[in-house]
């Protein structure tokens, strides 16, 4: 055992389970386990250990987390063979720091309710089978099914793993790959792609002096949470940026805003029409860089009829105006509660306008650069795959279809009848570490190994500046031997398949090898194979060289629609998502349901968040139960009262109410998603989930609301002390 | 140390300004949170959990403040020196704090501690012994922060099951029925430090120890680090906010400059300094 | 989650006679050795006053009755050679199997033991050992600094000696085969001896 990197490798096989069970009996510590007593514990030594393998020393290994789509770089504590706990990876996008999804990302790897074994659909049930029963049951179904009636249904996916699922797709006849994601920004990306030439160019929110941001909940869930945290504090110390939210809800970022804005849902273009009609008329910014038409609409949206349309007043409006127009550069974000309407794209193209009319597109918006690797490319998800999905399964399109990585049966709005059509796909075989709803619903459960068993590489969908590939090693064994990782799985069906090119590989690891070998020299730097292997893994990524690319400025049509008001459905659902559990997948993780909401501070349930007027015209307090129904069905929860929240909403968080998923998931809370009315953006045609109305009414039933105890209010103590920032200015200023 | 030598000597390190003060201490622990920079995001108190073997109590236990969340955030909705109460939105958005253990000079929860389970130590930190513990909870009681954590159940029984239990820190307990317990500071993470200082022949560097809250903070809000260093981060903020430790109020040269600790009135003489929250007027 | 101190103390019944006779003969080769090997089974340890204290366990079985007193002291290997953890680490550890297989693919194969150690080395799986020396799980022990104090930075000391430092609290193993407790191991022997060599008396630098 000598050597450099094949070792590492052959450590993690040859030790067996002897490190493993050597730390469970002597280093948990479990007050049960305690004897003072000579042999009631064991001790099992190392068979033949790495020399950096030290009991009780702990050392850090690189990979990437999975827990989001960010895709953030860690480093794992690992101690006589166990993975303890993630610290971000210096060098990586998200720095030091990591998000709380991240930091509990251990508990979905140590999960107690973790599929360890193939599982195949006999008698009505999903039974336990061993994996030469379940390839058996692959190679029957699978093999004889016709070129091009076969699907993949994933979430992200981006790295190696996605260029084998294409080799795989290709080789089946099928371009049939939908990925999707139900928190998405893909109607932003559409208008940037449009306008800019470029989905996910870079925002510069460290170069900002103002951020106006539409819905964008940039510290919480949008798009790479963690590294626009470490680009807000930049932008917040010095000469300190001002930061506007309008949202009809206070997200994260909105409860970190100098001005917090609230708007009704769907009419966040039309203040953003406001917003320019008095950077035009009283700021006389030059509209040259707009169209007449453009202009002219404009013109249509004076301080009255915007306040009329979307309820934000006049001043609020003046106040914007004047943060942009005095603190140059700015920056102007649409983010979710802005882009998920049937109007979002338009309202998303508005609020890029203002970009285009303060000057901010190569200032504060710069070209993403060039990708090097474009097949490693990340497959960004969005909410149209799960519509066109529906169509074609509805249609019997697919006689198989795999899963992996989402869970539309549970994220899936009732009116779609998902499970319904998924139950005429004759076959479908789910890729997963966990029973969800969409994995009880398959024939066929491959048991995937944990992001910190395995080897793969990672695209972060958001890559503003050195485009860089993440690698993620196992941090330990494998919890069960009969865990396969992705990579490990597709590379298997392509050899089952014949596919040319693939046969020469014992499994992923072999093949990622070879693939970083097989590397340009100018991602190498002059390393060889082995070198650049070492390095890599020891790093945990590869920055490749990359080209600045450059963005064009093609404004759309601007249009907005007038507010329909609805007399049977009054109020606005406002389906949130908030950090701790993001789209239902953190609903299995202790620690997340114990770790209250950002906000609203309510922990393991759910609950609905309404403007204290709302509340006193419902007559309802905090903890009443009220009924929230839409055309399509109704929910129960809890009220919780705050000014954050637009008096015409009511805002219900998504990711719980799981009918599966685990002992912590299972039958807590609510899921909004279920009552969503069916409506698509017109031009995007993703999904409106922020244009649901729904009708308010109390039940009757009232019970403590399970929050964060104490006073909300500081009661004179001094506890959280605010200065303006006119005087940080002055006295800590640049 | 014998029961006498305890009952005697466990104020050793707890001591006024008059008395001396920290001044002869090994080191002293602090830290500085800078509230402009926090966004209330709850990473801290999540690593927390995965440092320290916090355990998870359930939705019952934790709406009857049994949480056992060393680290919490508080998020407050009134903003006493701005005003804007009465208008009909959150228009400065809401007011963070992330609260763990104050690590108090004059910490009320050590004089009452019937069996010294609590006491100071030559590193400025405020201990907490597991096994001299015998859970009277007065120093809960005794706690203006609420910042002590107790064990009213055997919280191990249901919290880790297999296999969770694998993710258990063994540089630290797992603490059983009728413990009190509260943040650290991470004694397990400063122990390394100081041992791998000691090996090398060497004092203690800045940024050698970092606590697991102030480690994954995507915004380096809290800064962790030694007062008796006075190169280090910590105290050079704390001096550049003119807060000093072994007083009950600071004389500042510009009453603009941010830093205040909380509840400081009630001359708990605590380690941690918090930066006031900005927002525009 | 704490044991009651008084379990310190309980003596289960044991095969009376048995340890005795071992413990004579044992007396008797140590001696002997020691007139031969001047300086060697009991050196004193400068700078040190060992713990007092005395305990009277059960014998542990193992797997492997590993003979300390062949390896230690018959072939005078030190104790680090396979505790190798120890100087470095707050434990110090069993040694990996690949350890012993250094030697004994060659050395004593036609033996039993070695036949078995050599089984399990070829299953690829390594002896689970029964473990004698403990201490309670809020209790930070670091072997690491007490070799410091009394063996790397102790002026006069011969790092050659060192199974006299061991031998403070894991009694003299190398006239034992299988390892048993001698020492009590609990506070008050570790106290007691913090007192008499000038360790640290902060409850945090042993409780955890």
């Amino acid at each position: 055992m000598s050597g450099n990197d094949i070792n590492r490798r052959d450590f993690m096989k040859f030790m067996g389970l002897g490190g493993v069970g050597a730390a469970t009996l002597s280093g948990c510590d479990m007050p049960t386990t305690i004897t003072l007593e000579e042999g009631k514990e064991k001790v099992v030594a190392y068979l033949a250990p790495e020399e950096y393998a030290i009991p009780g020393i702990g050392v850090y290994f690189a990979s990437t987390c999975q827990q989001c789509p960010s895709g953030c770089g860690v480093h794992g504590r690992i101690r006589e063979g166990r993975l303890l706990k993630l610290e971000g990876n210096p060098k990586a996008l998200n720095g030091r720091g990591l998000c709380q999804m991240g930091q509990a990302s251990v508990q979905s790897h140590y999960n107690p309710d973790r599929i360890m074994q193939p599982m195949a659909r006999k008698g009505g049930s999903l039974q336990p089978v061993s994996w030469e029963e379940a390839w058996q049951i692959m190679g029957e179904k699978v093999s004889g099914v016709d070129q091009g009636r076969s699907a993949w249904f994933t979430g992200t996916v981006s790295g190696h793993q996605s260029k084998l699922l294409d080799a795989l797709n290709q080789a089946w006849g099928s371009k049939e790959h939908y990925v999707y994601e139900a928190v998405n920004n893909a109607v932003g990306e559409a208008v940037n792609e449009a306008v800019l030439g470029d989905a996910v160019p870079a925002y510069r929110l460290d170069k900002a002096k103002s951020i106006l941001s539409f819905g964008a909940d940039f510290l919480g869930t949008w798009m790479s949470p963690v590294h626009f945290s470490r680009e807000y504090v930049k932008f917040r110390t010095g000469d300190r940026g001002v930061l506007v939210q309008v949202e009809p809800k206070m997200s994260l970022t909105g409860a970190n805003a100098d001005l917090w804005v609230a708007a009704r849902p769907g009419t966040e273009g039309v203040v953003a029409l406001g917003v320019a009609n008095v950077l035009l008329t009283k700021h006389q910014v030059n509209g040259n860089s707009l169209t007449k038409a453009a202009l002219d609409l404009i013109a249509e949206y004076n301080a009255s009829k915007v306040t009329e349309i979307s309820g934000v007043g006049g001043d609020s409006l003046v106040r914007i105006a004047n943060y942009l127009k005095d603190n140059s550069p700015s920056l102007v974000l649409s983010g979710e509660s802005a882009n998920n309407h049937a109007n979002g794209y338009q309202n998303a193209m508005a609020i890029m306008m203002l970009n285009v009319l303060l000057g901010n597109v190569g200032k504060t918006i710069e070209a993403s650069n060039s990708m090097a690797f474009k097949d490693l490319k990340a497959k960004r998800g969005n909410s149209r795959a799960l519509l066109d999905f529906a169509k074609a399964i509805d249609a019997g399109k697919y006689d198989v279809v795999f899963f992996m990585g989402a869970n539309p049966v549970y994220t899936s709005p009732s009116h779609l009848g998902f499970a319904d059509k998924l139950a005429k796909v004759p076959f479908k075989v789910a890729l997963s570490m966990f029973l969800d709803e969409t994995t009880l619903a398959a024939d066929l459960v491959l048991p995937l190994s944990s992001p910190y068993e395995e080897w793969g590489t990672t695209v972060a969908p958001y890559q503003p500046k050195n485009a860089a590939l993440s690698m993620s090693q196992p941090l330990m064994n494998p919890l069960s031997p009969e865990t396969k990782s992705l990579g490990d799985i597709l590379l298997s069906m392509l050899k089952h398949h014949g596919v040319a090119g693939y046969a020469g590989y014992d499994d992923y690891y072999s093949y990622l090898r070879a693939a970083l070998a097989g590397m340009p020299a100018s991602v190498k730097a002059g390393k060889s194979g082995d070198e650049f292997w070492s390095a890599s893994v020891q790093r945990g990524l590869i920055n490749a060289p990359s080209s600045p690319g450059s963005l064009k400025i093609k404004l759309g049509d601007i249009k907005q629609p007038g507010y329909q008001a609805n007399s049977g459905f009054p109020m606005h659902l406002v389906p949130s998502t908030n950090q701790n559990m993001y789209d239902g997948r953190n609903a299995n993780l202790s620690w997340l349901n114990e770790a209250p909401d950002q906000v609203s501070k309510v922990f393991w349930d759910s609950w609905a968040e309404v403007h204290p007027k709302t509340a006193a015209k419902l007559g309802v307090k905090e903890g009443d139960f009220v009924k929230i129904e839409s055309d399509q069905g109704a929910i129960e929860t809890q009220i919780y009262i705050h000014k954050g929240v637009h008096v015409d909403v009511i805002a219900v968080p998504i990711g719980r109410g799981h009918e599966e998923y685990g002992r912590y998931a299972k039958g807590v809370g609510v899921n909004p998603l279920k009552i969503l009315s069916p409506a698509e953006d017109a031009e995007s045609g993703e999904l409106a989930s922020y244009a649901t109305r729904v009708k308010v009414t109390k039940t009757g039933h009232s019970a403590d609301l399970s929050r964060l105890g104490g006073s909300e209010r500081q009661v004179g103590r001094r506890l959280v002390s605010t200065v303006a920032a006119s005087v940080f200015r002055r006295v800590e200023g640049a | 140390m014998s029961l006498k030598n305890i009952l005697e000597n466990w104020s050793d390190y707890r001591r006024t300004a008059e008395d001396g003060g920290h001044h002869d201490y090994e080191h002293m622990w602090a830290m500085a949170i800078d509230l402009n920079k926090c966004t209330g995001c709850n990473a801290c108190s999540v690593a927390c959990y995965a440092e320290n073997n916090l355990p998870t109590v359930g939705k019952k236990r934790m709406m009857k403040g049994q949480g056992m969340h060393w680290l919490r955030v508080e998020r407050y909705w009134d903003e006493p020196d701005m005003g804007g109460d009465e208008k009909e939105y959150q228009e400065r958005g809401g007011s963070f704090l992330p609260m763990m253990c104050q690590q108090c000079n004059a910490a009320p929860c050590e004089p009452v501690c019937p069996v010294a389970a609590t006491y100071h130590t030559p590193d400025g930190l405020n201990a907490q012994v597991y096994n001299r513990c015998i859970g009277s909870r007065y120093c809960s009681n005794n706690c203006p922060y609420r910042l002590r954590y107790f064990n009213f159940y055997s919280y191990y029984e249901e919290s880790w099951p297999e296999p969770l239990n694998m993710q258990l820190n063994p540089d630290l307990s797992v603490r059983d029925k009728g413990v009190m317990e509260k943040c650290t500071f991470c004694v397990q993470r400063i122990r390394v430090g100081k041992d791998a200082a000691r090996r090398e022949g060497r004092e203690v560097h800045d940024g050698d120890v970092i606590t697991a809250c102030a480690q994954t903070c995507p915004t380096e809000a809290i800064v962790f680090g030694d007062m008796m260093d006075k190169s280090s981060k910590v105290s050079k903020i704390w001096a550049a906010h003119e807060v000093e430790l072994g007083k009950h109020e600071q004389h500042k040269s510009d009453p603009d400059l941010r830093g205040y600790r909380v509840l400081e009135g009630l001359n708990t003489d605590p380690c941690v300094t918090y930066l006031e929250r900005v927002r525009e007027a | 989650m704490f044991v009651s101190e008084k379990n310190l103390f309980k003596r289960p019944g044991k095969k009376a006679g048995q340890r005795s006779v071992n413990k004579s003969l044992v007396l008797l080769f140590a001696l002997l050795t020691s007139v031969f090997f001047v300086g060697g089974a009991h050196a004193e340890v400068p700078n040190a006053t060992p713990p007092k204290g005395t305990h009277s366990g059960e014998d542990v079985p193992q797997p492997i009755d590993f003979p300390h007193d062949i390896h230690a002291d018959i072939n005078g290997i030190n104790c680090m050679y396979c505790h190798t953890y120890a100087r470095r680490s707050k434990v110090a550890g069993i040694p990996p199997t690949s350890k012993c297989m250094g030697c004994h693919s060659i050395i004593a194969t036609d033996k039993p033991r070695i036949q078995k150690l050599t089984e399990y080395w070829e299953n690829n799986e390594p002896p689970e050992w029964n473990k004698v020396h403990d201490v309670p799980d809020y209790v930070h022990f670091t072997h690491e600094k007490h070799l410091q104090r009394f063996v790397f930075n102790n002026e006069g000391m011969d790092v050659a000696n060192v199974s006299e430092v061991c031998a403070f609290c894991h009694g003299e193993v190398k006239e034992m085969t299988v390892a048993e407790k001698v020492k009590p191991l609990n506070m008050g022997f570790c106290v007691r001896c913090h007192e008499q060599n000038g360790g640290p008396s902060d409850c945090w630098k042993c409780h955890k």
